[in-house]
């Protein structure tokens, strides 16, 4: 009988898979941290800095996003990054997903310092505070919070992403599916079963992502439009 | 800003290269395999690298003094890993073609394969009847045996060729009858039919082609050890141990 053939595939490659659970779940962190740290200031310099900095960082947003992941990861893995010395996989990995999401991020908090009233930079400068100090305090604590369901998005969005790292072979999802699929001969059934583990994974983290939505909401002050 | 920035982005890139942790290899030789080629090279269910490429480089290390390190590398990116330095051999399966051998350098040849047809196991119509009924054969896009098929029909074969990204794929489709046969190499055949109802449909009057190790156009010096050891190798009972065990034809 096929179907038992195909069952007892998948519960033997179970322990393996859930390795590669790890491996992603790596990745996205990583990607999604690298995308923080360099999007968040990506979308301060567009918004507040000089015609030539905002255009920079245009540039920089068009380009991670004009460029297929793919073809970035060739691009990194096999050309630019040995030539600054970095020669693992995960790294390359991490820095081209990192990097893409940092463009995509950015746009997110844009979108999000945009929507706020103009009028508050101006009182923080009325009450002699530096620029930096009135977006610090006073711009991105509600920016970054108004951001977050753009991220759940963005963090479902990555997680697929992940299983392009395939190509330069790290052990994730979808790297071993494929190599368990090609072992037992069986890949409707391994990609059923990976389809199973990205669900369960977009599943918990989305959770994770409402769960701080609601941790750190101020009372009584929601921004129209807002999901 | 921009300094802090610039800042920023530089303590991110030593991070990172701290997690890639930047290990400079001593005399080890990685060894590329295919994710998926049974028996030649797969990842087991333990998710080591085993199969009869990996224990015959294995036994050649061991003979001619050196550390092999067996490397999971997807196939698409096999060849580009090789020459960006990432593994320093392909020891999984790989044929010698001539177009690859512009950009790698083979070892002598192991195991040569020929290109099969198989069909369901109540199949009736053999090989040359097939070429001329019109029916649907599955192959492997980018593989030899594409490029035979499709060569067949230029010089009037009636086939209808599907390609698929895998081989797996077409046999998923074969029992179904969306395709009526898939075309293959020898090597695979016996491995897809393991316990299913399928049977060659016969062989394609093709010359056969050759498994050889590759690496670097550069590393003549590896190049010679591996022949070395190759040639010790085949001269050995253990040669024939391995043959048996993972039942290569």
């Amino acid at each position: 009988m096929h179907f038992e053939k195909a069952l007892n595939a998948t519960i033997e490659a179970l322990p393996y898979m859930l390795g590669g659970v790890g491996w992603t779940a790596i990745i996205l962190i990583g990607a999604l941290l690298v995308g923080f740290v360099l999007g968040v200031p990506l979308a301060c310099c567009q918004v507040y800095g000089r015609p030539a900095l905002s255009r920079a960082v245009g540039l920089y947003v068009w380009l991670f996003r004009g460029v297929p992941i793919l073809v970035q990861l060739f691009l990194f893995y096999f050309g630019l990054l040995p030539l600054v010395g970095i020669d693992s996989a995960l790294a390359a990995g991490v820095i081209v997903l990192g990097f893409t999401s940092a463009s995509y991020q950015s746009q997110i908090v844009r979108g999000s310092i945009q929507s706020l009233s103009a009028g508050q930079l101006k009182a923080a400068r009325a009450l002699g505070m530096s620029d930096f100090t009135a977006i610090k305090s006073i711009i991105l604590p509600q920016a970054l919070r108004l951001s977050i369901p753009g991220w759940s998005n963005e963090f479902s969005i990555l997680l697929k992403d992940s299983a392009l790292l395939m190509v330069i072979s790290v052990p994730e999802i979808m790297a071993r599916t494929r190599s368990v699929a090609g072992r037992t001969h069986e890949p409707v059934a391994m990609a059923l079963f990976a389809a199973i583990l990205y669900f369960i994974l977009t599943y918990v983290g989305i959770q994770i992502l409402r769960w701080i939505e609601r941790k750190v909401r101020i009372k009584g002050y929601s921004q129209e439009g807002s999901m | 800003m921009a300094k802090k920035f610039m800042a920023l982005v530089a303590s991110v890139m030593v991070s990172l290269m701290l997690i890639s942790g930047a290990i400079a290899s001593d005399k080890v030789v990685v060894n590329g395999i295919d994710f998926g080629f049974p028996p030649f090279g797969f990842v087991d269910k333990d998710g080591k690298p085993a199969g009869f490429d990996v224990e015959a480089m294995n036994w050649i290390a061991k003979e001619m003094g050196f550390t092999v390190k067996h490397q999971p590398t997807d196939w698409d990116g096999i060849i580009p890993a090789l020459n960006a330095g990432k593994i320093d051999c392909i020891a999984s399966g790989m044929s010698a073609t001539a177009e690859r051998a512009k950009i790698v350098n083979f070892a002598i040849p192991y195991y040569s394969v020929t290109q099969v047809m198989v069909v369901r196991g109540d199949e009736k119509m053999d090989l040359a009847a097939f070429m001329k009924s019109g029916r649907k054969i599955g192959v492997q896009r980018g593989t030899n045996t594409f490029k035979l098929l499709t060569e067949l029909k230029a010089a009037g074969a009636n086939i209808e060729i599907v390609q698929y990204d895998s081989t797996d794929l077409a046999m998923q489709d074969l029992p179904i009858g969306r395709i009526d046969a898939s075309g293959m190499d020898s090597s695979i055949a016996y491995e897809v039919m393991k316990g299913q109802s399928y049977k060659l449909g016969g062989t394609f009057d093709a010359a056969p082609e050759n498994y050889a190790y590759a690496v670097r156009k550069a590393d003549t010096e590896l190049l010679e050890t591996l022949n070395m050891g190759l040639k010790k190798l085949m001269a050995d009972p253990y040669w024939e141990e391995l043959k048996n065990k993972w039942e290569i034809h």
